[in-house]
């Protein structure tokens, strides 16, 4: 064993390698992008028709503003990830400003984050209330609803709009909260899909409008001036017994601007995808903001001005003021079930991206929440994991706790909703549009891009075009405050109610950090490591991996020790610990990625080697999906094999092919190695991971054996071996499955699979089960030989 | 004039000097994007 593993160092303490890199794939810039417009291009189901409710007929003029505006936003972004590799609110205000404003920032953040949810829910919702009644309405016109139902509703039967969509929201969240309570993993996968169908609505949604242009005509909306521009109470808020906004123009434009900035709500995901980003990262970055950029101009930019150029007036508002895009669609030309057969796709296109956004919300808080509780600014209690699921349950039900009690109050009013929604939105970006400024003068590490242009006096820079950002959202949050009292009264609340909490927290657990602190420094010496290697752990290649997450369960960690020597083979026992979207924005120290439930897991971990008296190497590693971070670090760490207990979620199958994907997800070149799975029962399923030779059957071999003889009959063919007839075989098996025969070969292996059925099509092959033996050596050696491949050998084959 | 007027002329000058600066950074990164857009050399598109 290596001197530098596990063992207890000379003062007793047991040494940990802590790694701070989150493990992650990484993905293109199309993925990327996907990913953020899940949640940026959702607001094009809602934002217009806020907007046109707040100020009139000439909102698309503010909401394409902002949407070329947010283009500026984004260069924001690109600097300040070109600074961290983490560039979120929180660790570029914290940088910039202070814990304080930090924990402020964050509060707005948060209240931005929380209301996606409701916002999100409520507009799907509203779309499929909307469709239901134009459906019955117009059953009705044919007369195809019986006089019997016209009786019963007193006329034609509808929904209410509002009720249906607080039912909707409620129930997306409810499911999204399980899922989330269950730990479902993000895929950017998803996203890229549910992005493809929409680009085919936006398509067909510009498409078939131009033509209706062309047909009937249309008027652009009148231009944002003040004589155009129609408050009402609600959207002068504080000022609508002011003369204030009808004495200046430009204060007019600067109210528009503030009621449609809803539009650009996501922009924080850029900085939280940056890290995943595939080499060049920051050229990526910057395609990643163009495709967003362009995409969200042209979907949420272009469709409100088609609003207003196709839907009349009579109906605009009064009809399809909450599901606008449906009602640009019932207002195309063309024949009535067409447009309502392209009204109900807009509807499912709506349900997966609201919906998804939904998931967003809650996903994007929590990895917010898990990270400022890192800091140690939320009580401990908050971030106890489930039992079962190992998710942080406590975080998630307030979340979702303060969704349901946000849809219910609002009752699925999307402009209250809205409203209030762009307060977070908004002062999001100040604090951190203010802290790059800040930070222009601060900061003295690396900066690979700048926001443009820079002006520079006597040797100062002048940061005009942060500055200008800078300026445009500050004058536009303050004058949110005058004229949004919802949004002002409830963001406030909020952020100070959240404000306090993380201050609170704070002061408790720095007591009682310190108290555990210098416990885990009794007990633990953390090694702090940016990446995870051989070397840094100290350990031999042909090493066993177990991961390990419930201190409850650590049966396949005693299966290992009883089964291993150490003298030839080193233990490393590892934790993934799960961040998500919003926590690997962030960068993370020791302390925070090793914590009071890491220190109980190991302490476990530590006294069940104690009691077999063997020695393991212990190991931290942060990560976005557990399967990755396993493969990677079975990768990197040269292991032979990696055991692991048996899942409450899947079955063991499932867990070898999500690890067997997560490994073929990793660059060439890489090591196979074995995972054993072991159930409480003492039952081993042993499979293989990564490209091997497969078990052949008998009567293959004797299949092969045949032609063999068969061919070395041939003349000239006297020297060819199995091997080469395989070769071949593969070979033309290639060709046809590439040519025309590729459909009869598949139709084939079906009967096949279903003649001879397996669990699941997997990357990782099942080579052999282990029952549960006497629990007695039986090598030489005093090992059994069920376990682990030995770093010379494979003792499961 | 008013403490109210006063500020609403100061945000008006923030929001237009904002917005001026805005439009030449738009300017100035809309030309760079072209270049990185046409710039393909090392696009990876998994």
């Amino acid at each position: 064993m290596s001197s530098t593993s596990n063992a207890p160092t000379g003062n007793n303490r047991v040494r940990i390698v802590v790694a701070t890199s989150v493990m992650l794939t990484f993905i293109s810039y199309w993925r990327a992008a996907a990913v953020i417009l899940n949640d940026l291009g959702s607001s094009a189901f809602y934002a217009g028709g806020i907007a046109e409710q707040a100020i009139g007929k000439s909102a698309p003029w503010f909401v394409l503003g902002v949407m070329l505006f947010a283009f500026a936003v984004r260069a924001v972004y690109v600097e300040s990830c070109s600074m961290f590799v983490r560039g979120g609110v929180y660790r570029v205000v914290k940088e910039a400003l202070g814990g304080t404003l930090a924990k402020l920032s964050v509060s707005a953040l948060m209240f931005d984050y929380i209301l996606t949810g409701p916002v999100s829910g409520v507009s799907a919702g509203q779309y499929i209330a909307g469709l239901i009644n134009d459906t019955i309405a117009i059953a009705d016109a044919h007369g195809w609803v019986p006089a019997a139902i016209h009786r019963i509703f007193h006329g034609t039967p509808q929904v209410g709009e509002n009720a249906t969509a607080v039912v909707f929201a409620v129930a997306v969240t409810l499911y999204f909260w399980w899922q989330n309570i269950k730990g479902i993993e993000e895929s950017s996968e998803k996203a890229l899909w549910v992005m493809q169908i929409t680009t085919v609505m936006v398509v067909m949604l510009l498409g078939w409008s131009f033509f209706t242009l062309l047909k009937v005509g249309g008027h652009l909306p009148p231009f944002p001036t003040l004589a155009n521009i129609h408050y009402t109470d609600e959207s002068l808020g504080f000022w609508k017994h002011s003369k204030l906004p009808h004495m200046f123009g430009i204060l007019g434009l600067i109210i528009g601007f503030g009621h449609s900035v809803l539009a650009m709500s996501g922009e924080e995901s850029l900085a939280q995808v940056y890290r995943e980003l595939a080499h060049p990262k920051l050229k990526n970055l910057k395609r990643t903001a163009i495709v967003i950029g362009v995409y969200s101009f042209v979907f949420t930019g272009l469709v409100s001005l088609l609003a207003v150029m196709l839907i009349p007036d009579n109906v605009r508002m009064k009809v399809y003021s909450d599901n606008l895009i449906a009602g640009l669609a019932m207002n195309m030309v063309g024949p009535q079930v067409l447009r309502l057969a392209f009204r109900a796709f807009v509807v499912v296109v709506g349900f997966l991206i609201l919906s998804g956004a939904v998931n967003t919300a809650i996903v994007g808080s929590n990895g917010v929440l898990n990270r400022v509780s890192e800091d140690g600014v939320l009580a401990d209690w908050f971030r106890r994991p489930h039992k079962r699921y190992g998710t942080t349950y406590r975080i998630i039900n307030l979340i979702v706790g303060l969704q349901l009690f946000t849809i219910i109050v609002s009752w699925g009013n999307i402009y209250t909703l809205g409203e209030a929604y762009a307060f977070g939105v908004v002062w999001s970006f100040v604090f951190k549009t203010i802290s790059m400024l800040v930070l222009r003068y601060r900061y003295k590490g690396v900066r690979n891009w700048k926001v443009p242009p820079n002006l520079h006096l006597f040797g100062v820079e002048i940061p005009i075009g942060l500055a200008s950002v800078g300026m445009v959202l500050l004058s536009t949050a303050i004058v949110n405050l005058f004229t949004k009292s919802v949004a002002t009264v409830s963001g406030l609340i909020f952020s100070i109610v959240f404000f306090a909490i993380f201050t609170f927290s704070e002061k408790v657990n720095r007591r009682k950090h310190a108290h555990s602190l210098a416990q885990m420094k009794e007990q633990f010496q953390l090694q702090q490591a940016e990446s995870v290697e051989r070397e840094t752990v100290g350990i031999r290649a042909g090493n066993v991996l177990i991961p390990v997450r419930d201190y409850n369960t650590l049966n396949h960690l005693k299966w290992v020790l009883d089964r291993t020597n150490p003298r030839e083979q080193d233990v490393v026992v590892m934790s993934a610990r799960i961040s998500q979207y919003g926590t690997a924005a962030y960068g993370l120290s020791t302390e925070q990625v090793f914590s009071e439930y890491e220190q109980t897991l190991f302490t476990r971990a530590v006294s069940v080697a104690e009691s077999f008296g063997k020695k393991i190497s212990l190991l931290v590693v942060p990560a976005r999906d557990p399967w990755s971070a396993i493969a990677q670090t079975a990768h990197n760490l040269e292991s032979s094999a990696v055991v692991a207990g048996v899942s409450s979620k899947m079955t063991t199958a499932e867990q070898a092919f999500n690890l067997g994907s997560a490994w073929e997800a990793i660059p060439e070149p890489k090591r196979q190695f074995l995972l054993q799975i072991v159930a409480p029962n003492g039952n081993v399923d042993t499979f293989r991971i990564g490209p091997h030779t497969p078990t052949m059957k008998n009567e293959d071999v004797v299949l092969l054996h045949r032609l063999w003889l068969k061919i070395t009959r041939e003349p000239g063919l006297e020297n060819v071996h199995h091997h080469d007839i395989l070769t071949e075989a593969l070979t033309r098996f290639e060709k046809d499955y590439g040519a025309h025969e590729r459909e009869g070969i598949c139709e084939e292996l079906r009967l096949r699979a279903d003649a001879d059925p397996m669990p699941i099509r997997r990357i990782a092959d099942q080579i052999q089960t282990v029952q549960p033996g006497p629990n007695r050596p039986d090598r030489d050696d005093g090992y059994r030989s069920d376990g682990p491949p030995t770093p010379d050998g494979d003792s499961s084959e | 004039m008013s403490l109210s007027v006063l500020l609403v002329k100061i945000l008006e000058f923030m929001f237009v000097a904002g917005w001026a600066g805005s439009v030449i950074v738009l300017l100035l990164t809309g030309y760079e994007d072209v270049g990185t857009l046409l710039d393909r050399k090392d696009e990876n598109s998994h």
